[in-house]
């Protein structure tokens, strides 16, 4: 998902987003991949606008109602560098574009400047030239290895696949989307997730793993997300030169083309060959591979489209007696359902077990969730199943495997950040609602005035502004909320 | 003071079994940052797996479970 390549650029430094900054095609996959709407028209209002703009005049413009979507759209473009506070401290509050990216911006949108930021087209023929085909099929096998790879069925007997490089097999490992266990690649919860995610975001989620080791490889990690950017705004079935390529970026291009992101021919150092995988990895709509799926029996788990869209991508079947019946040959997906499911019979074109106590919870036991499983299970159901939905599943098994892993496990853990020590009732309260708004609060106890987020960073940016907001009140002596005699500070915990 | 926040795992449970994971965190204190109810409380980031781990093992000693069979 596109959040965690947010979570990847927020990590990095000023001077980091200066230097991305100065790509025309950084900033436009930018744009185009990481702002919300509302945030995108914001940028648009003040791209030619020679003086910063007023908050209360850029406020007025956004209707009242939408408050949760500008304070997201606002954070969101405060914490890429793509907005500034004018001036500091602000007083009154005026906003203004960063100047590195209003002027590469301006760049891309009317093609002005001799930046190679777009990629250079190969001006000699390529004799052994590459069809759009072509490269769906290497990419396709490629990044199916990968998946195949992470299901740790090489060697199952199944049949094998493409070997991968040891590069890659380290940057999973690294990534934590497999354990070695007795020397043979386990897939663990984070590798799950992975698998459950459309080709795009599994991209994504590799090529971020590959930017956090940057430097343990030798490599500048801004060059690298500018080449990515880059890449996306390539179009597939062209050849590209390498001439303007930098040293790290030349590396780079040997780890994509294990990946499936490009193609280069072993003997021609010259030129190479975006794939689907990489021209469609600033798109908001990440399609990929889809079209693929149909015409071989081996597509890669493509997901959330298949939800909805029934024909041709759903096949698996779920039974109430626990029974399922996968239409597929794909090894991949065997090999997924293999993790959860005690599968008996192969056919030709179908699978056929059961999913099991012991198969489901030896699943949980890699640290794979009853819901994932269970999303898995519905994402890819066979289109017979939505006859009688909704549900699609049937209600017995999807309560059953939710109880098998209460069973095996006896808890529900999630991830995040505990608040607590609010100063009085109302600020609790009223934080509180706001983060359940975000659909970030997991628990709450009005009682010790605490309550738990998966996510804080909006919630603490909101924190500020009403601390900033009850300031300004005190100063000016107006409204100065009478304390409620239930709320004396410190009385918070017990 | 603006409020504080902790990084960590929100451990939800039923109480018989938060009874377990208390007396797992006892004395040694490696698990639980903050017991929140009694059924709630906040683990420390990265001791989730060995506290799930030694969970099981106390379940093993003290609840027999009733042995599934595979049969169709």
């Amino acid at each position: 998902m596109s959040s965690t390549l947010f979570d990847y650029l927020q990590q990095q430094p000023g001077m980091a987003y200066t230097r991305l900054y100065r790509q025309p095609s950084a900033v436009l996959a930018v744009l185009r991949r990481m702002l919300p709407h509302l945030a995108k028209t914001i940028v648009m209002a003040l791209l030619y606008m020679p003086q910063p703009i007023l908050e209360s005049d850029l406020f007025a413009w956004i209707r009242p109602e939408s408050q949760v979507e500008l304070d997201e759209s606002i954070s969101t473009l405060k914490r890429l560098h793509i907005v500034q506070v004018v001036p500091e401290p602000a007083a009154p509050r005026a906003y203004k574009l960063s100047s590195s990216f209003a002027s590469s911006l301006r760049e891309a949108l009317t093609g002005q400047g001799n930046h190679r930021s777009f990629g250079v087209p190969c001006t000699t023929r390529d004799p052994n030239r590459m069809t759009v085909e072509d490269l769906d099929g290497h990419a396709r096998r490629r990044w199916e290895a990968i998946l195949y790879y992470m299901v740790g069925s090489t060697g199952k007997g199944l049949g094998q696949a493409d070997i991968i490089s040891t590069g890659t097999k380290s940057l999973l490992e690294v990534g934590q989307f497999v354990t070695i266990r007795n020397e043979r690649a386990t897939i663990t919860k984070e590798g799950f997730t992975f698998l459950l995610q459309e080709a795009n975001a599994q991209v994504w989620s590799l090529l971020i793993v590959y930017l956090e080791n940057a430097l343990a490889l030798h490599m500048e990690p801004v060059e690298m997300l500018s080449f990515l950017f880059m890449l996306g705004s390539l179009e597939l079935g062209m050849d590209y030169s390498t001439a303007s390529l930098t040293p790290t970026q030349m590396t780079m291009l040997d780890d994509l083309n294990n990946f499936g992101l490009v193609y280069r021919h072993a003997d021609d150092q010259s030129r190479f060959y975006p794939t689907r995988l990489a021209t469609t990895l600033t798109s908001d709509a990440g399609a990929l591979l889809a079209t693929s799926v149909k015409s071989t029996p081996s597509g890669p788990v493509t997901t959330a489209q298949a939800a909805g869209a029934g024909a041709g991508k759903g096949y698996i079947i779920v039974e109430t007696n626990h029974r399922i019946y996968a239409y597929t040959s794909s090894l991949l997906q065997i090999a997924v359902l293999d993790l959860f499911a005690r599968l008996k019979m192969r056919f030709p074109d179908m699978v056929a077990g059961k999913l099991t106590k012991e198969s489901v919870q030896r699943a949980i036991n890699l640290g794979i969730t009853a819901d994932q499983i269970i999303s898995y299970l519905q994402t890819h159901a066979h289109p017979q199943m939505y006859k009688h939905a909704p549900p699609v599943l049937p209600p017995t098994v999807v309560d059953q495997i939710r109880l098998w892993q209460i069973q095996g496990d006896r808890m529900e853990a999630n991830s995040g950040f505990l608040l607590a020590n609010f100063s009085n009732f109302p600020e609790y309260e009223d934080v509180c609602r706001y983060a359940e708004s975000l659909g970030v609060l997991v628990w709450k106890k009005d009682e010790k005035r605490c309550f738990f987020v998966t996510r804080i960073d909006q919630v603490k940016d909101y924190i500020a502004k009403r601390r900033l907001a009850a300031q300004k009140d005190v100063k000016s002596g107006q409204r100065v909320a009478p304390k409620a005699p239930g709320s004396v500070a410190g009385s918070s915990r017990t | 003071m603006p409020p504080k926040a902790t990084r960590g795992v929100l451990v939800q449970c039923d109480e018989s079994i938060m009874a377990i994971i208390r007396k797992i965190d006892e004395g040694r204190n490696e698990f639980i940052i903050e017991d929140l109810d009694s059924g709630t409380c906040l683990v420390k980031e990265g001791k989730l797996a060995e506290l799930k781990r030694r969970l099981k093992e106390q379940l093993k000693e003290t609840v027999r479970e009733a042995e599934d069979s595979e049969s169709e």
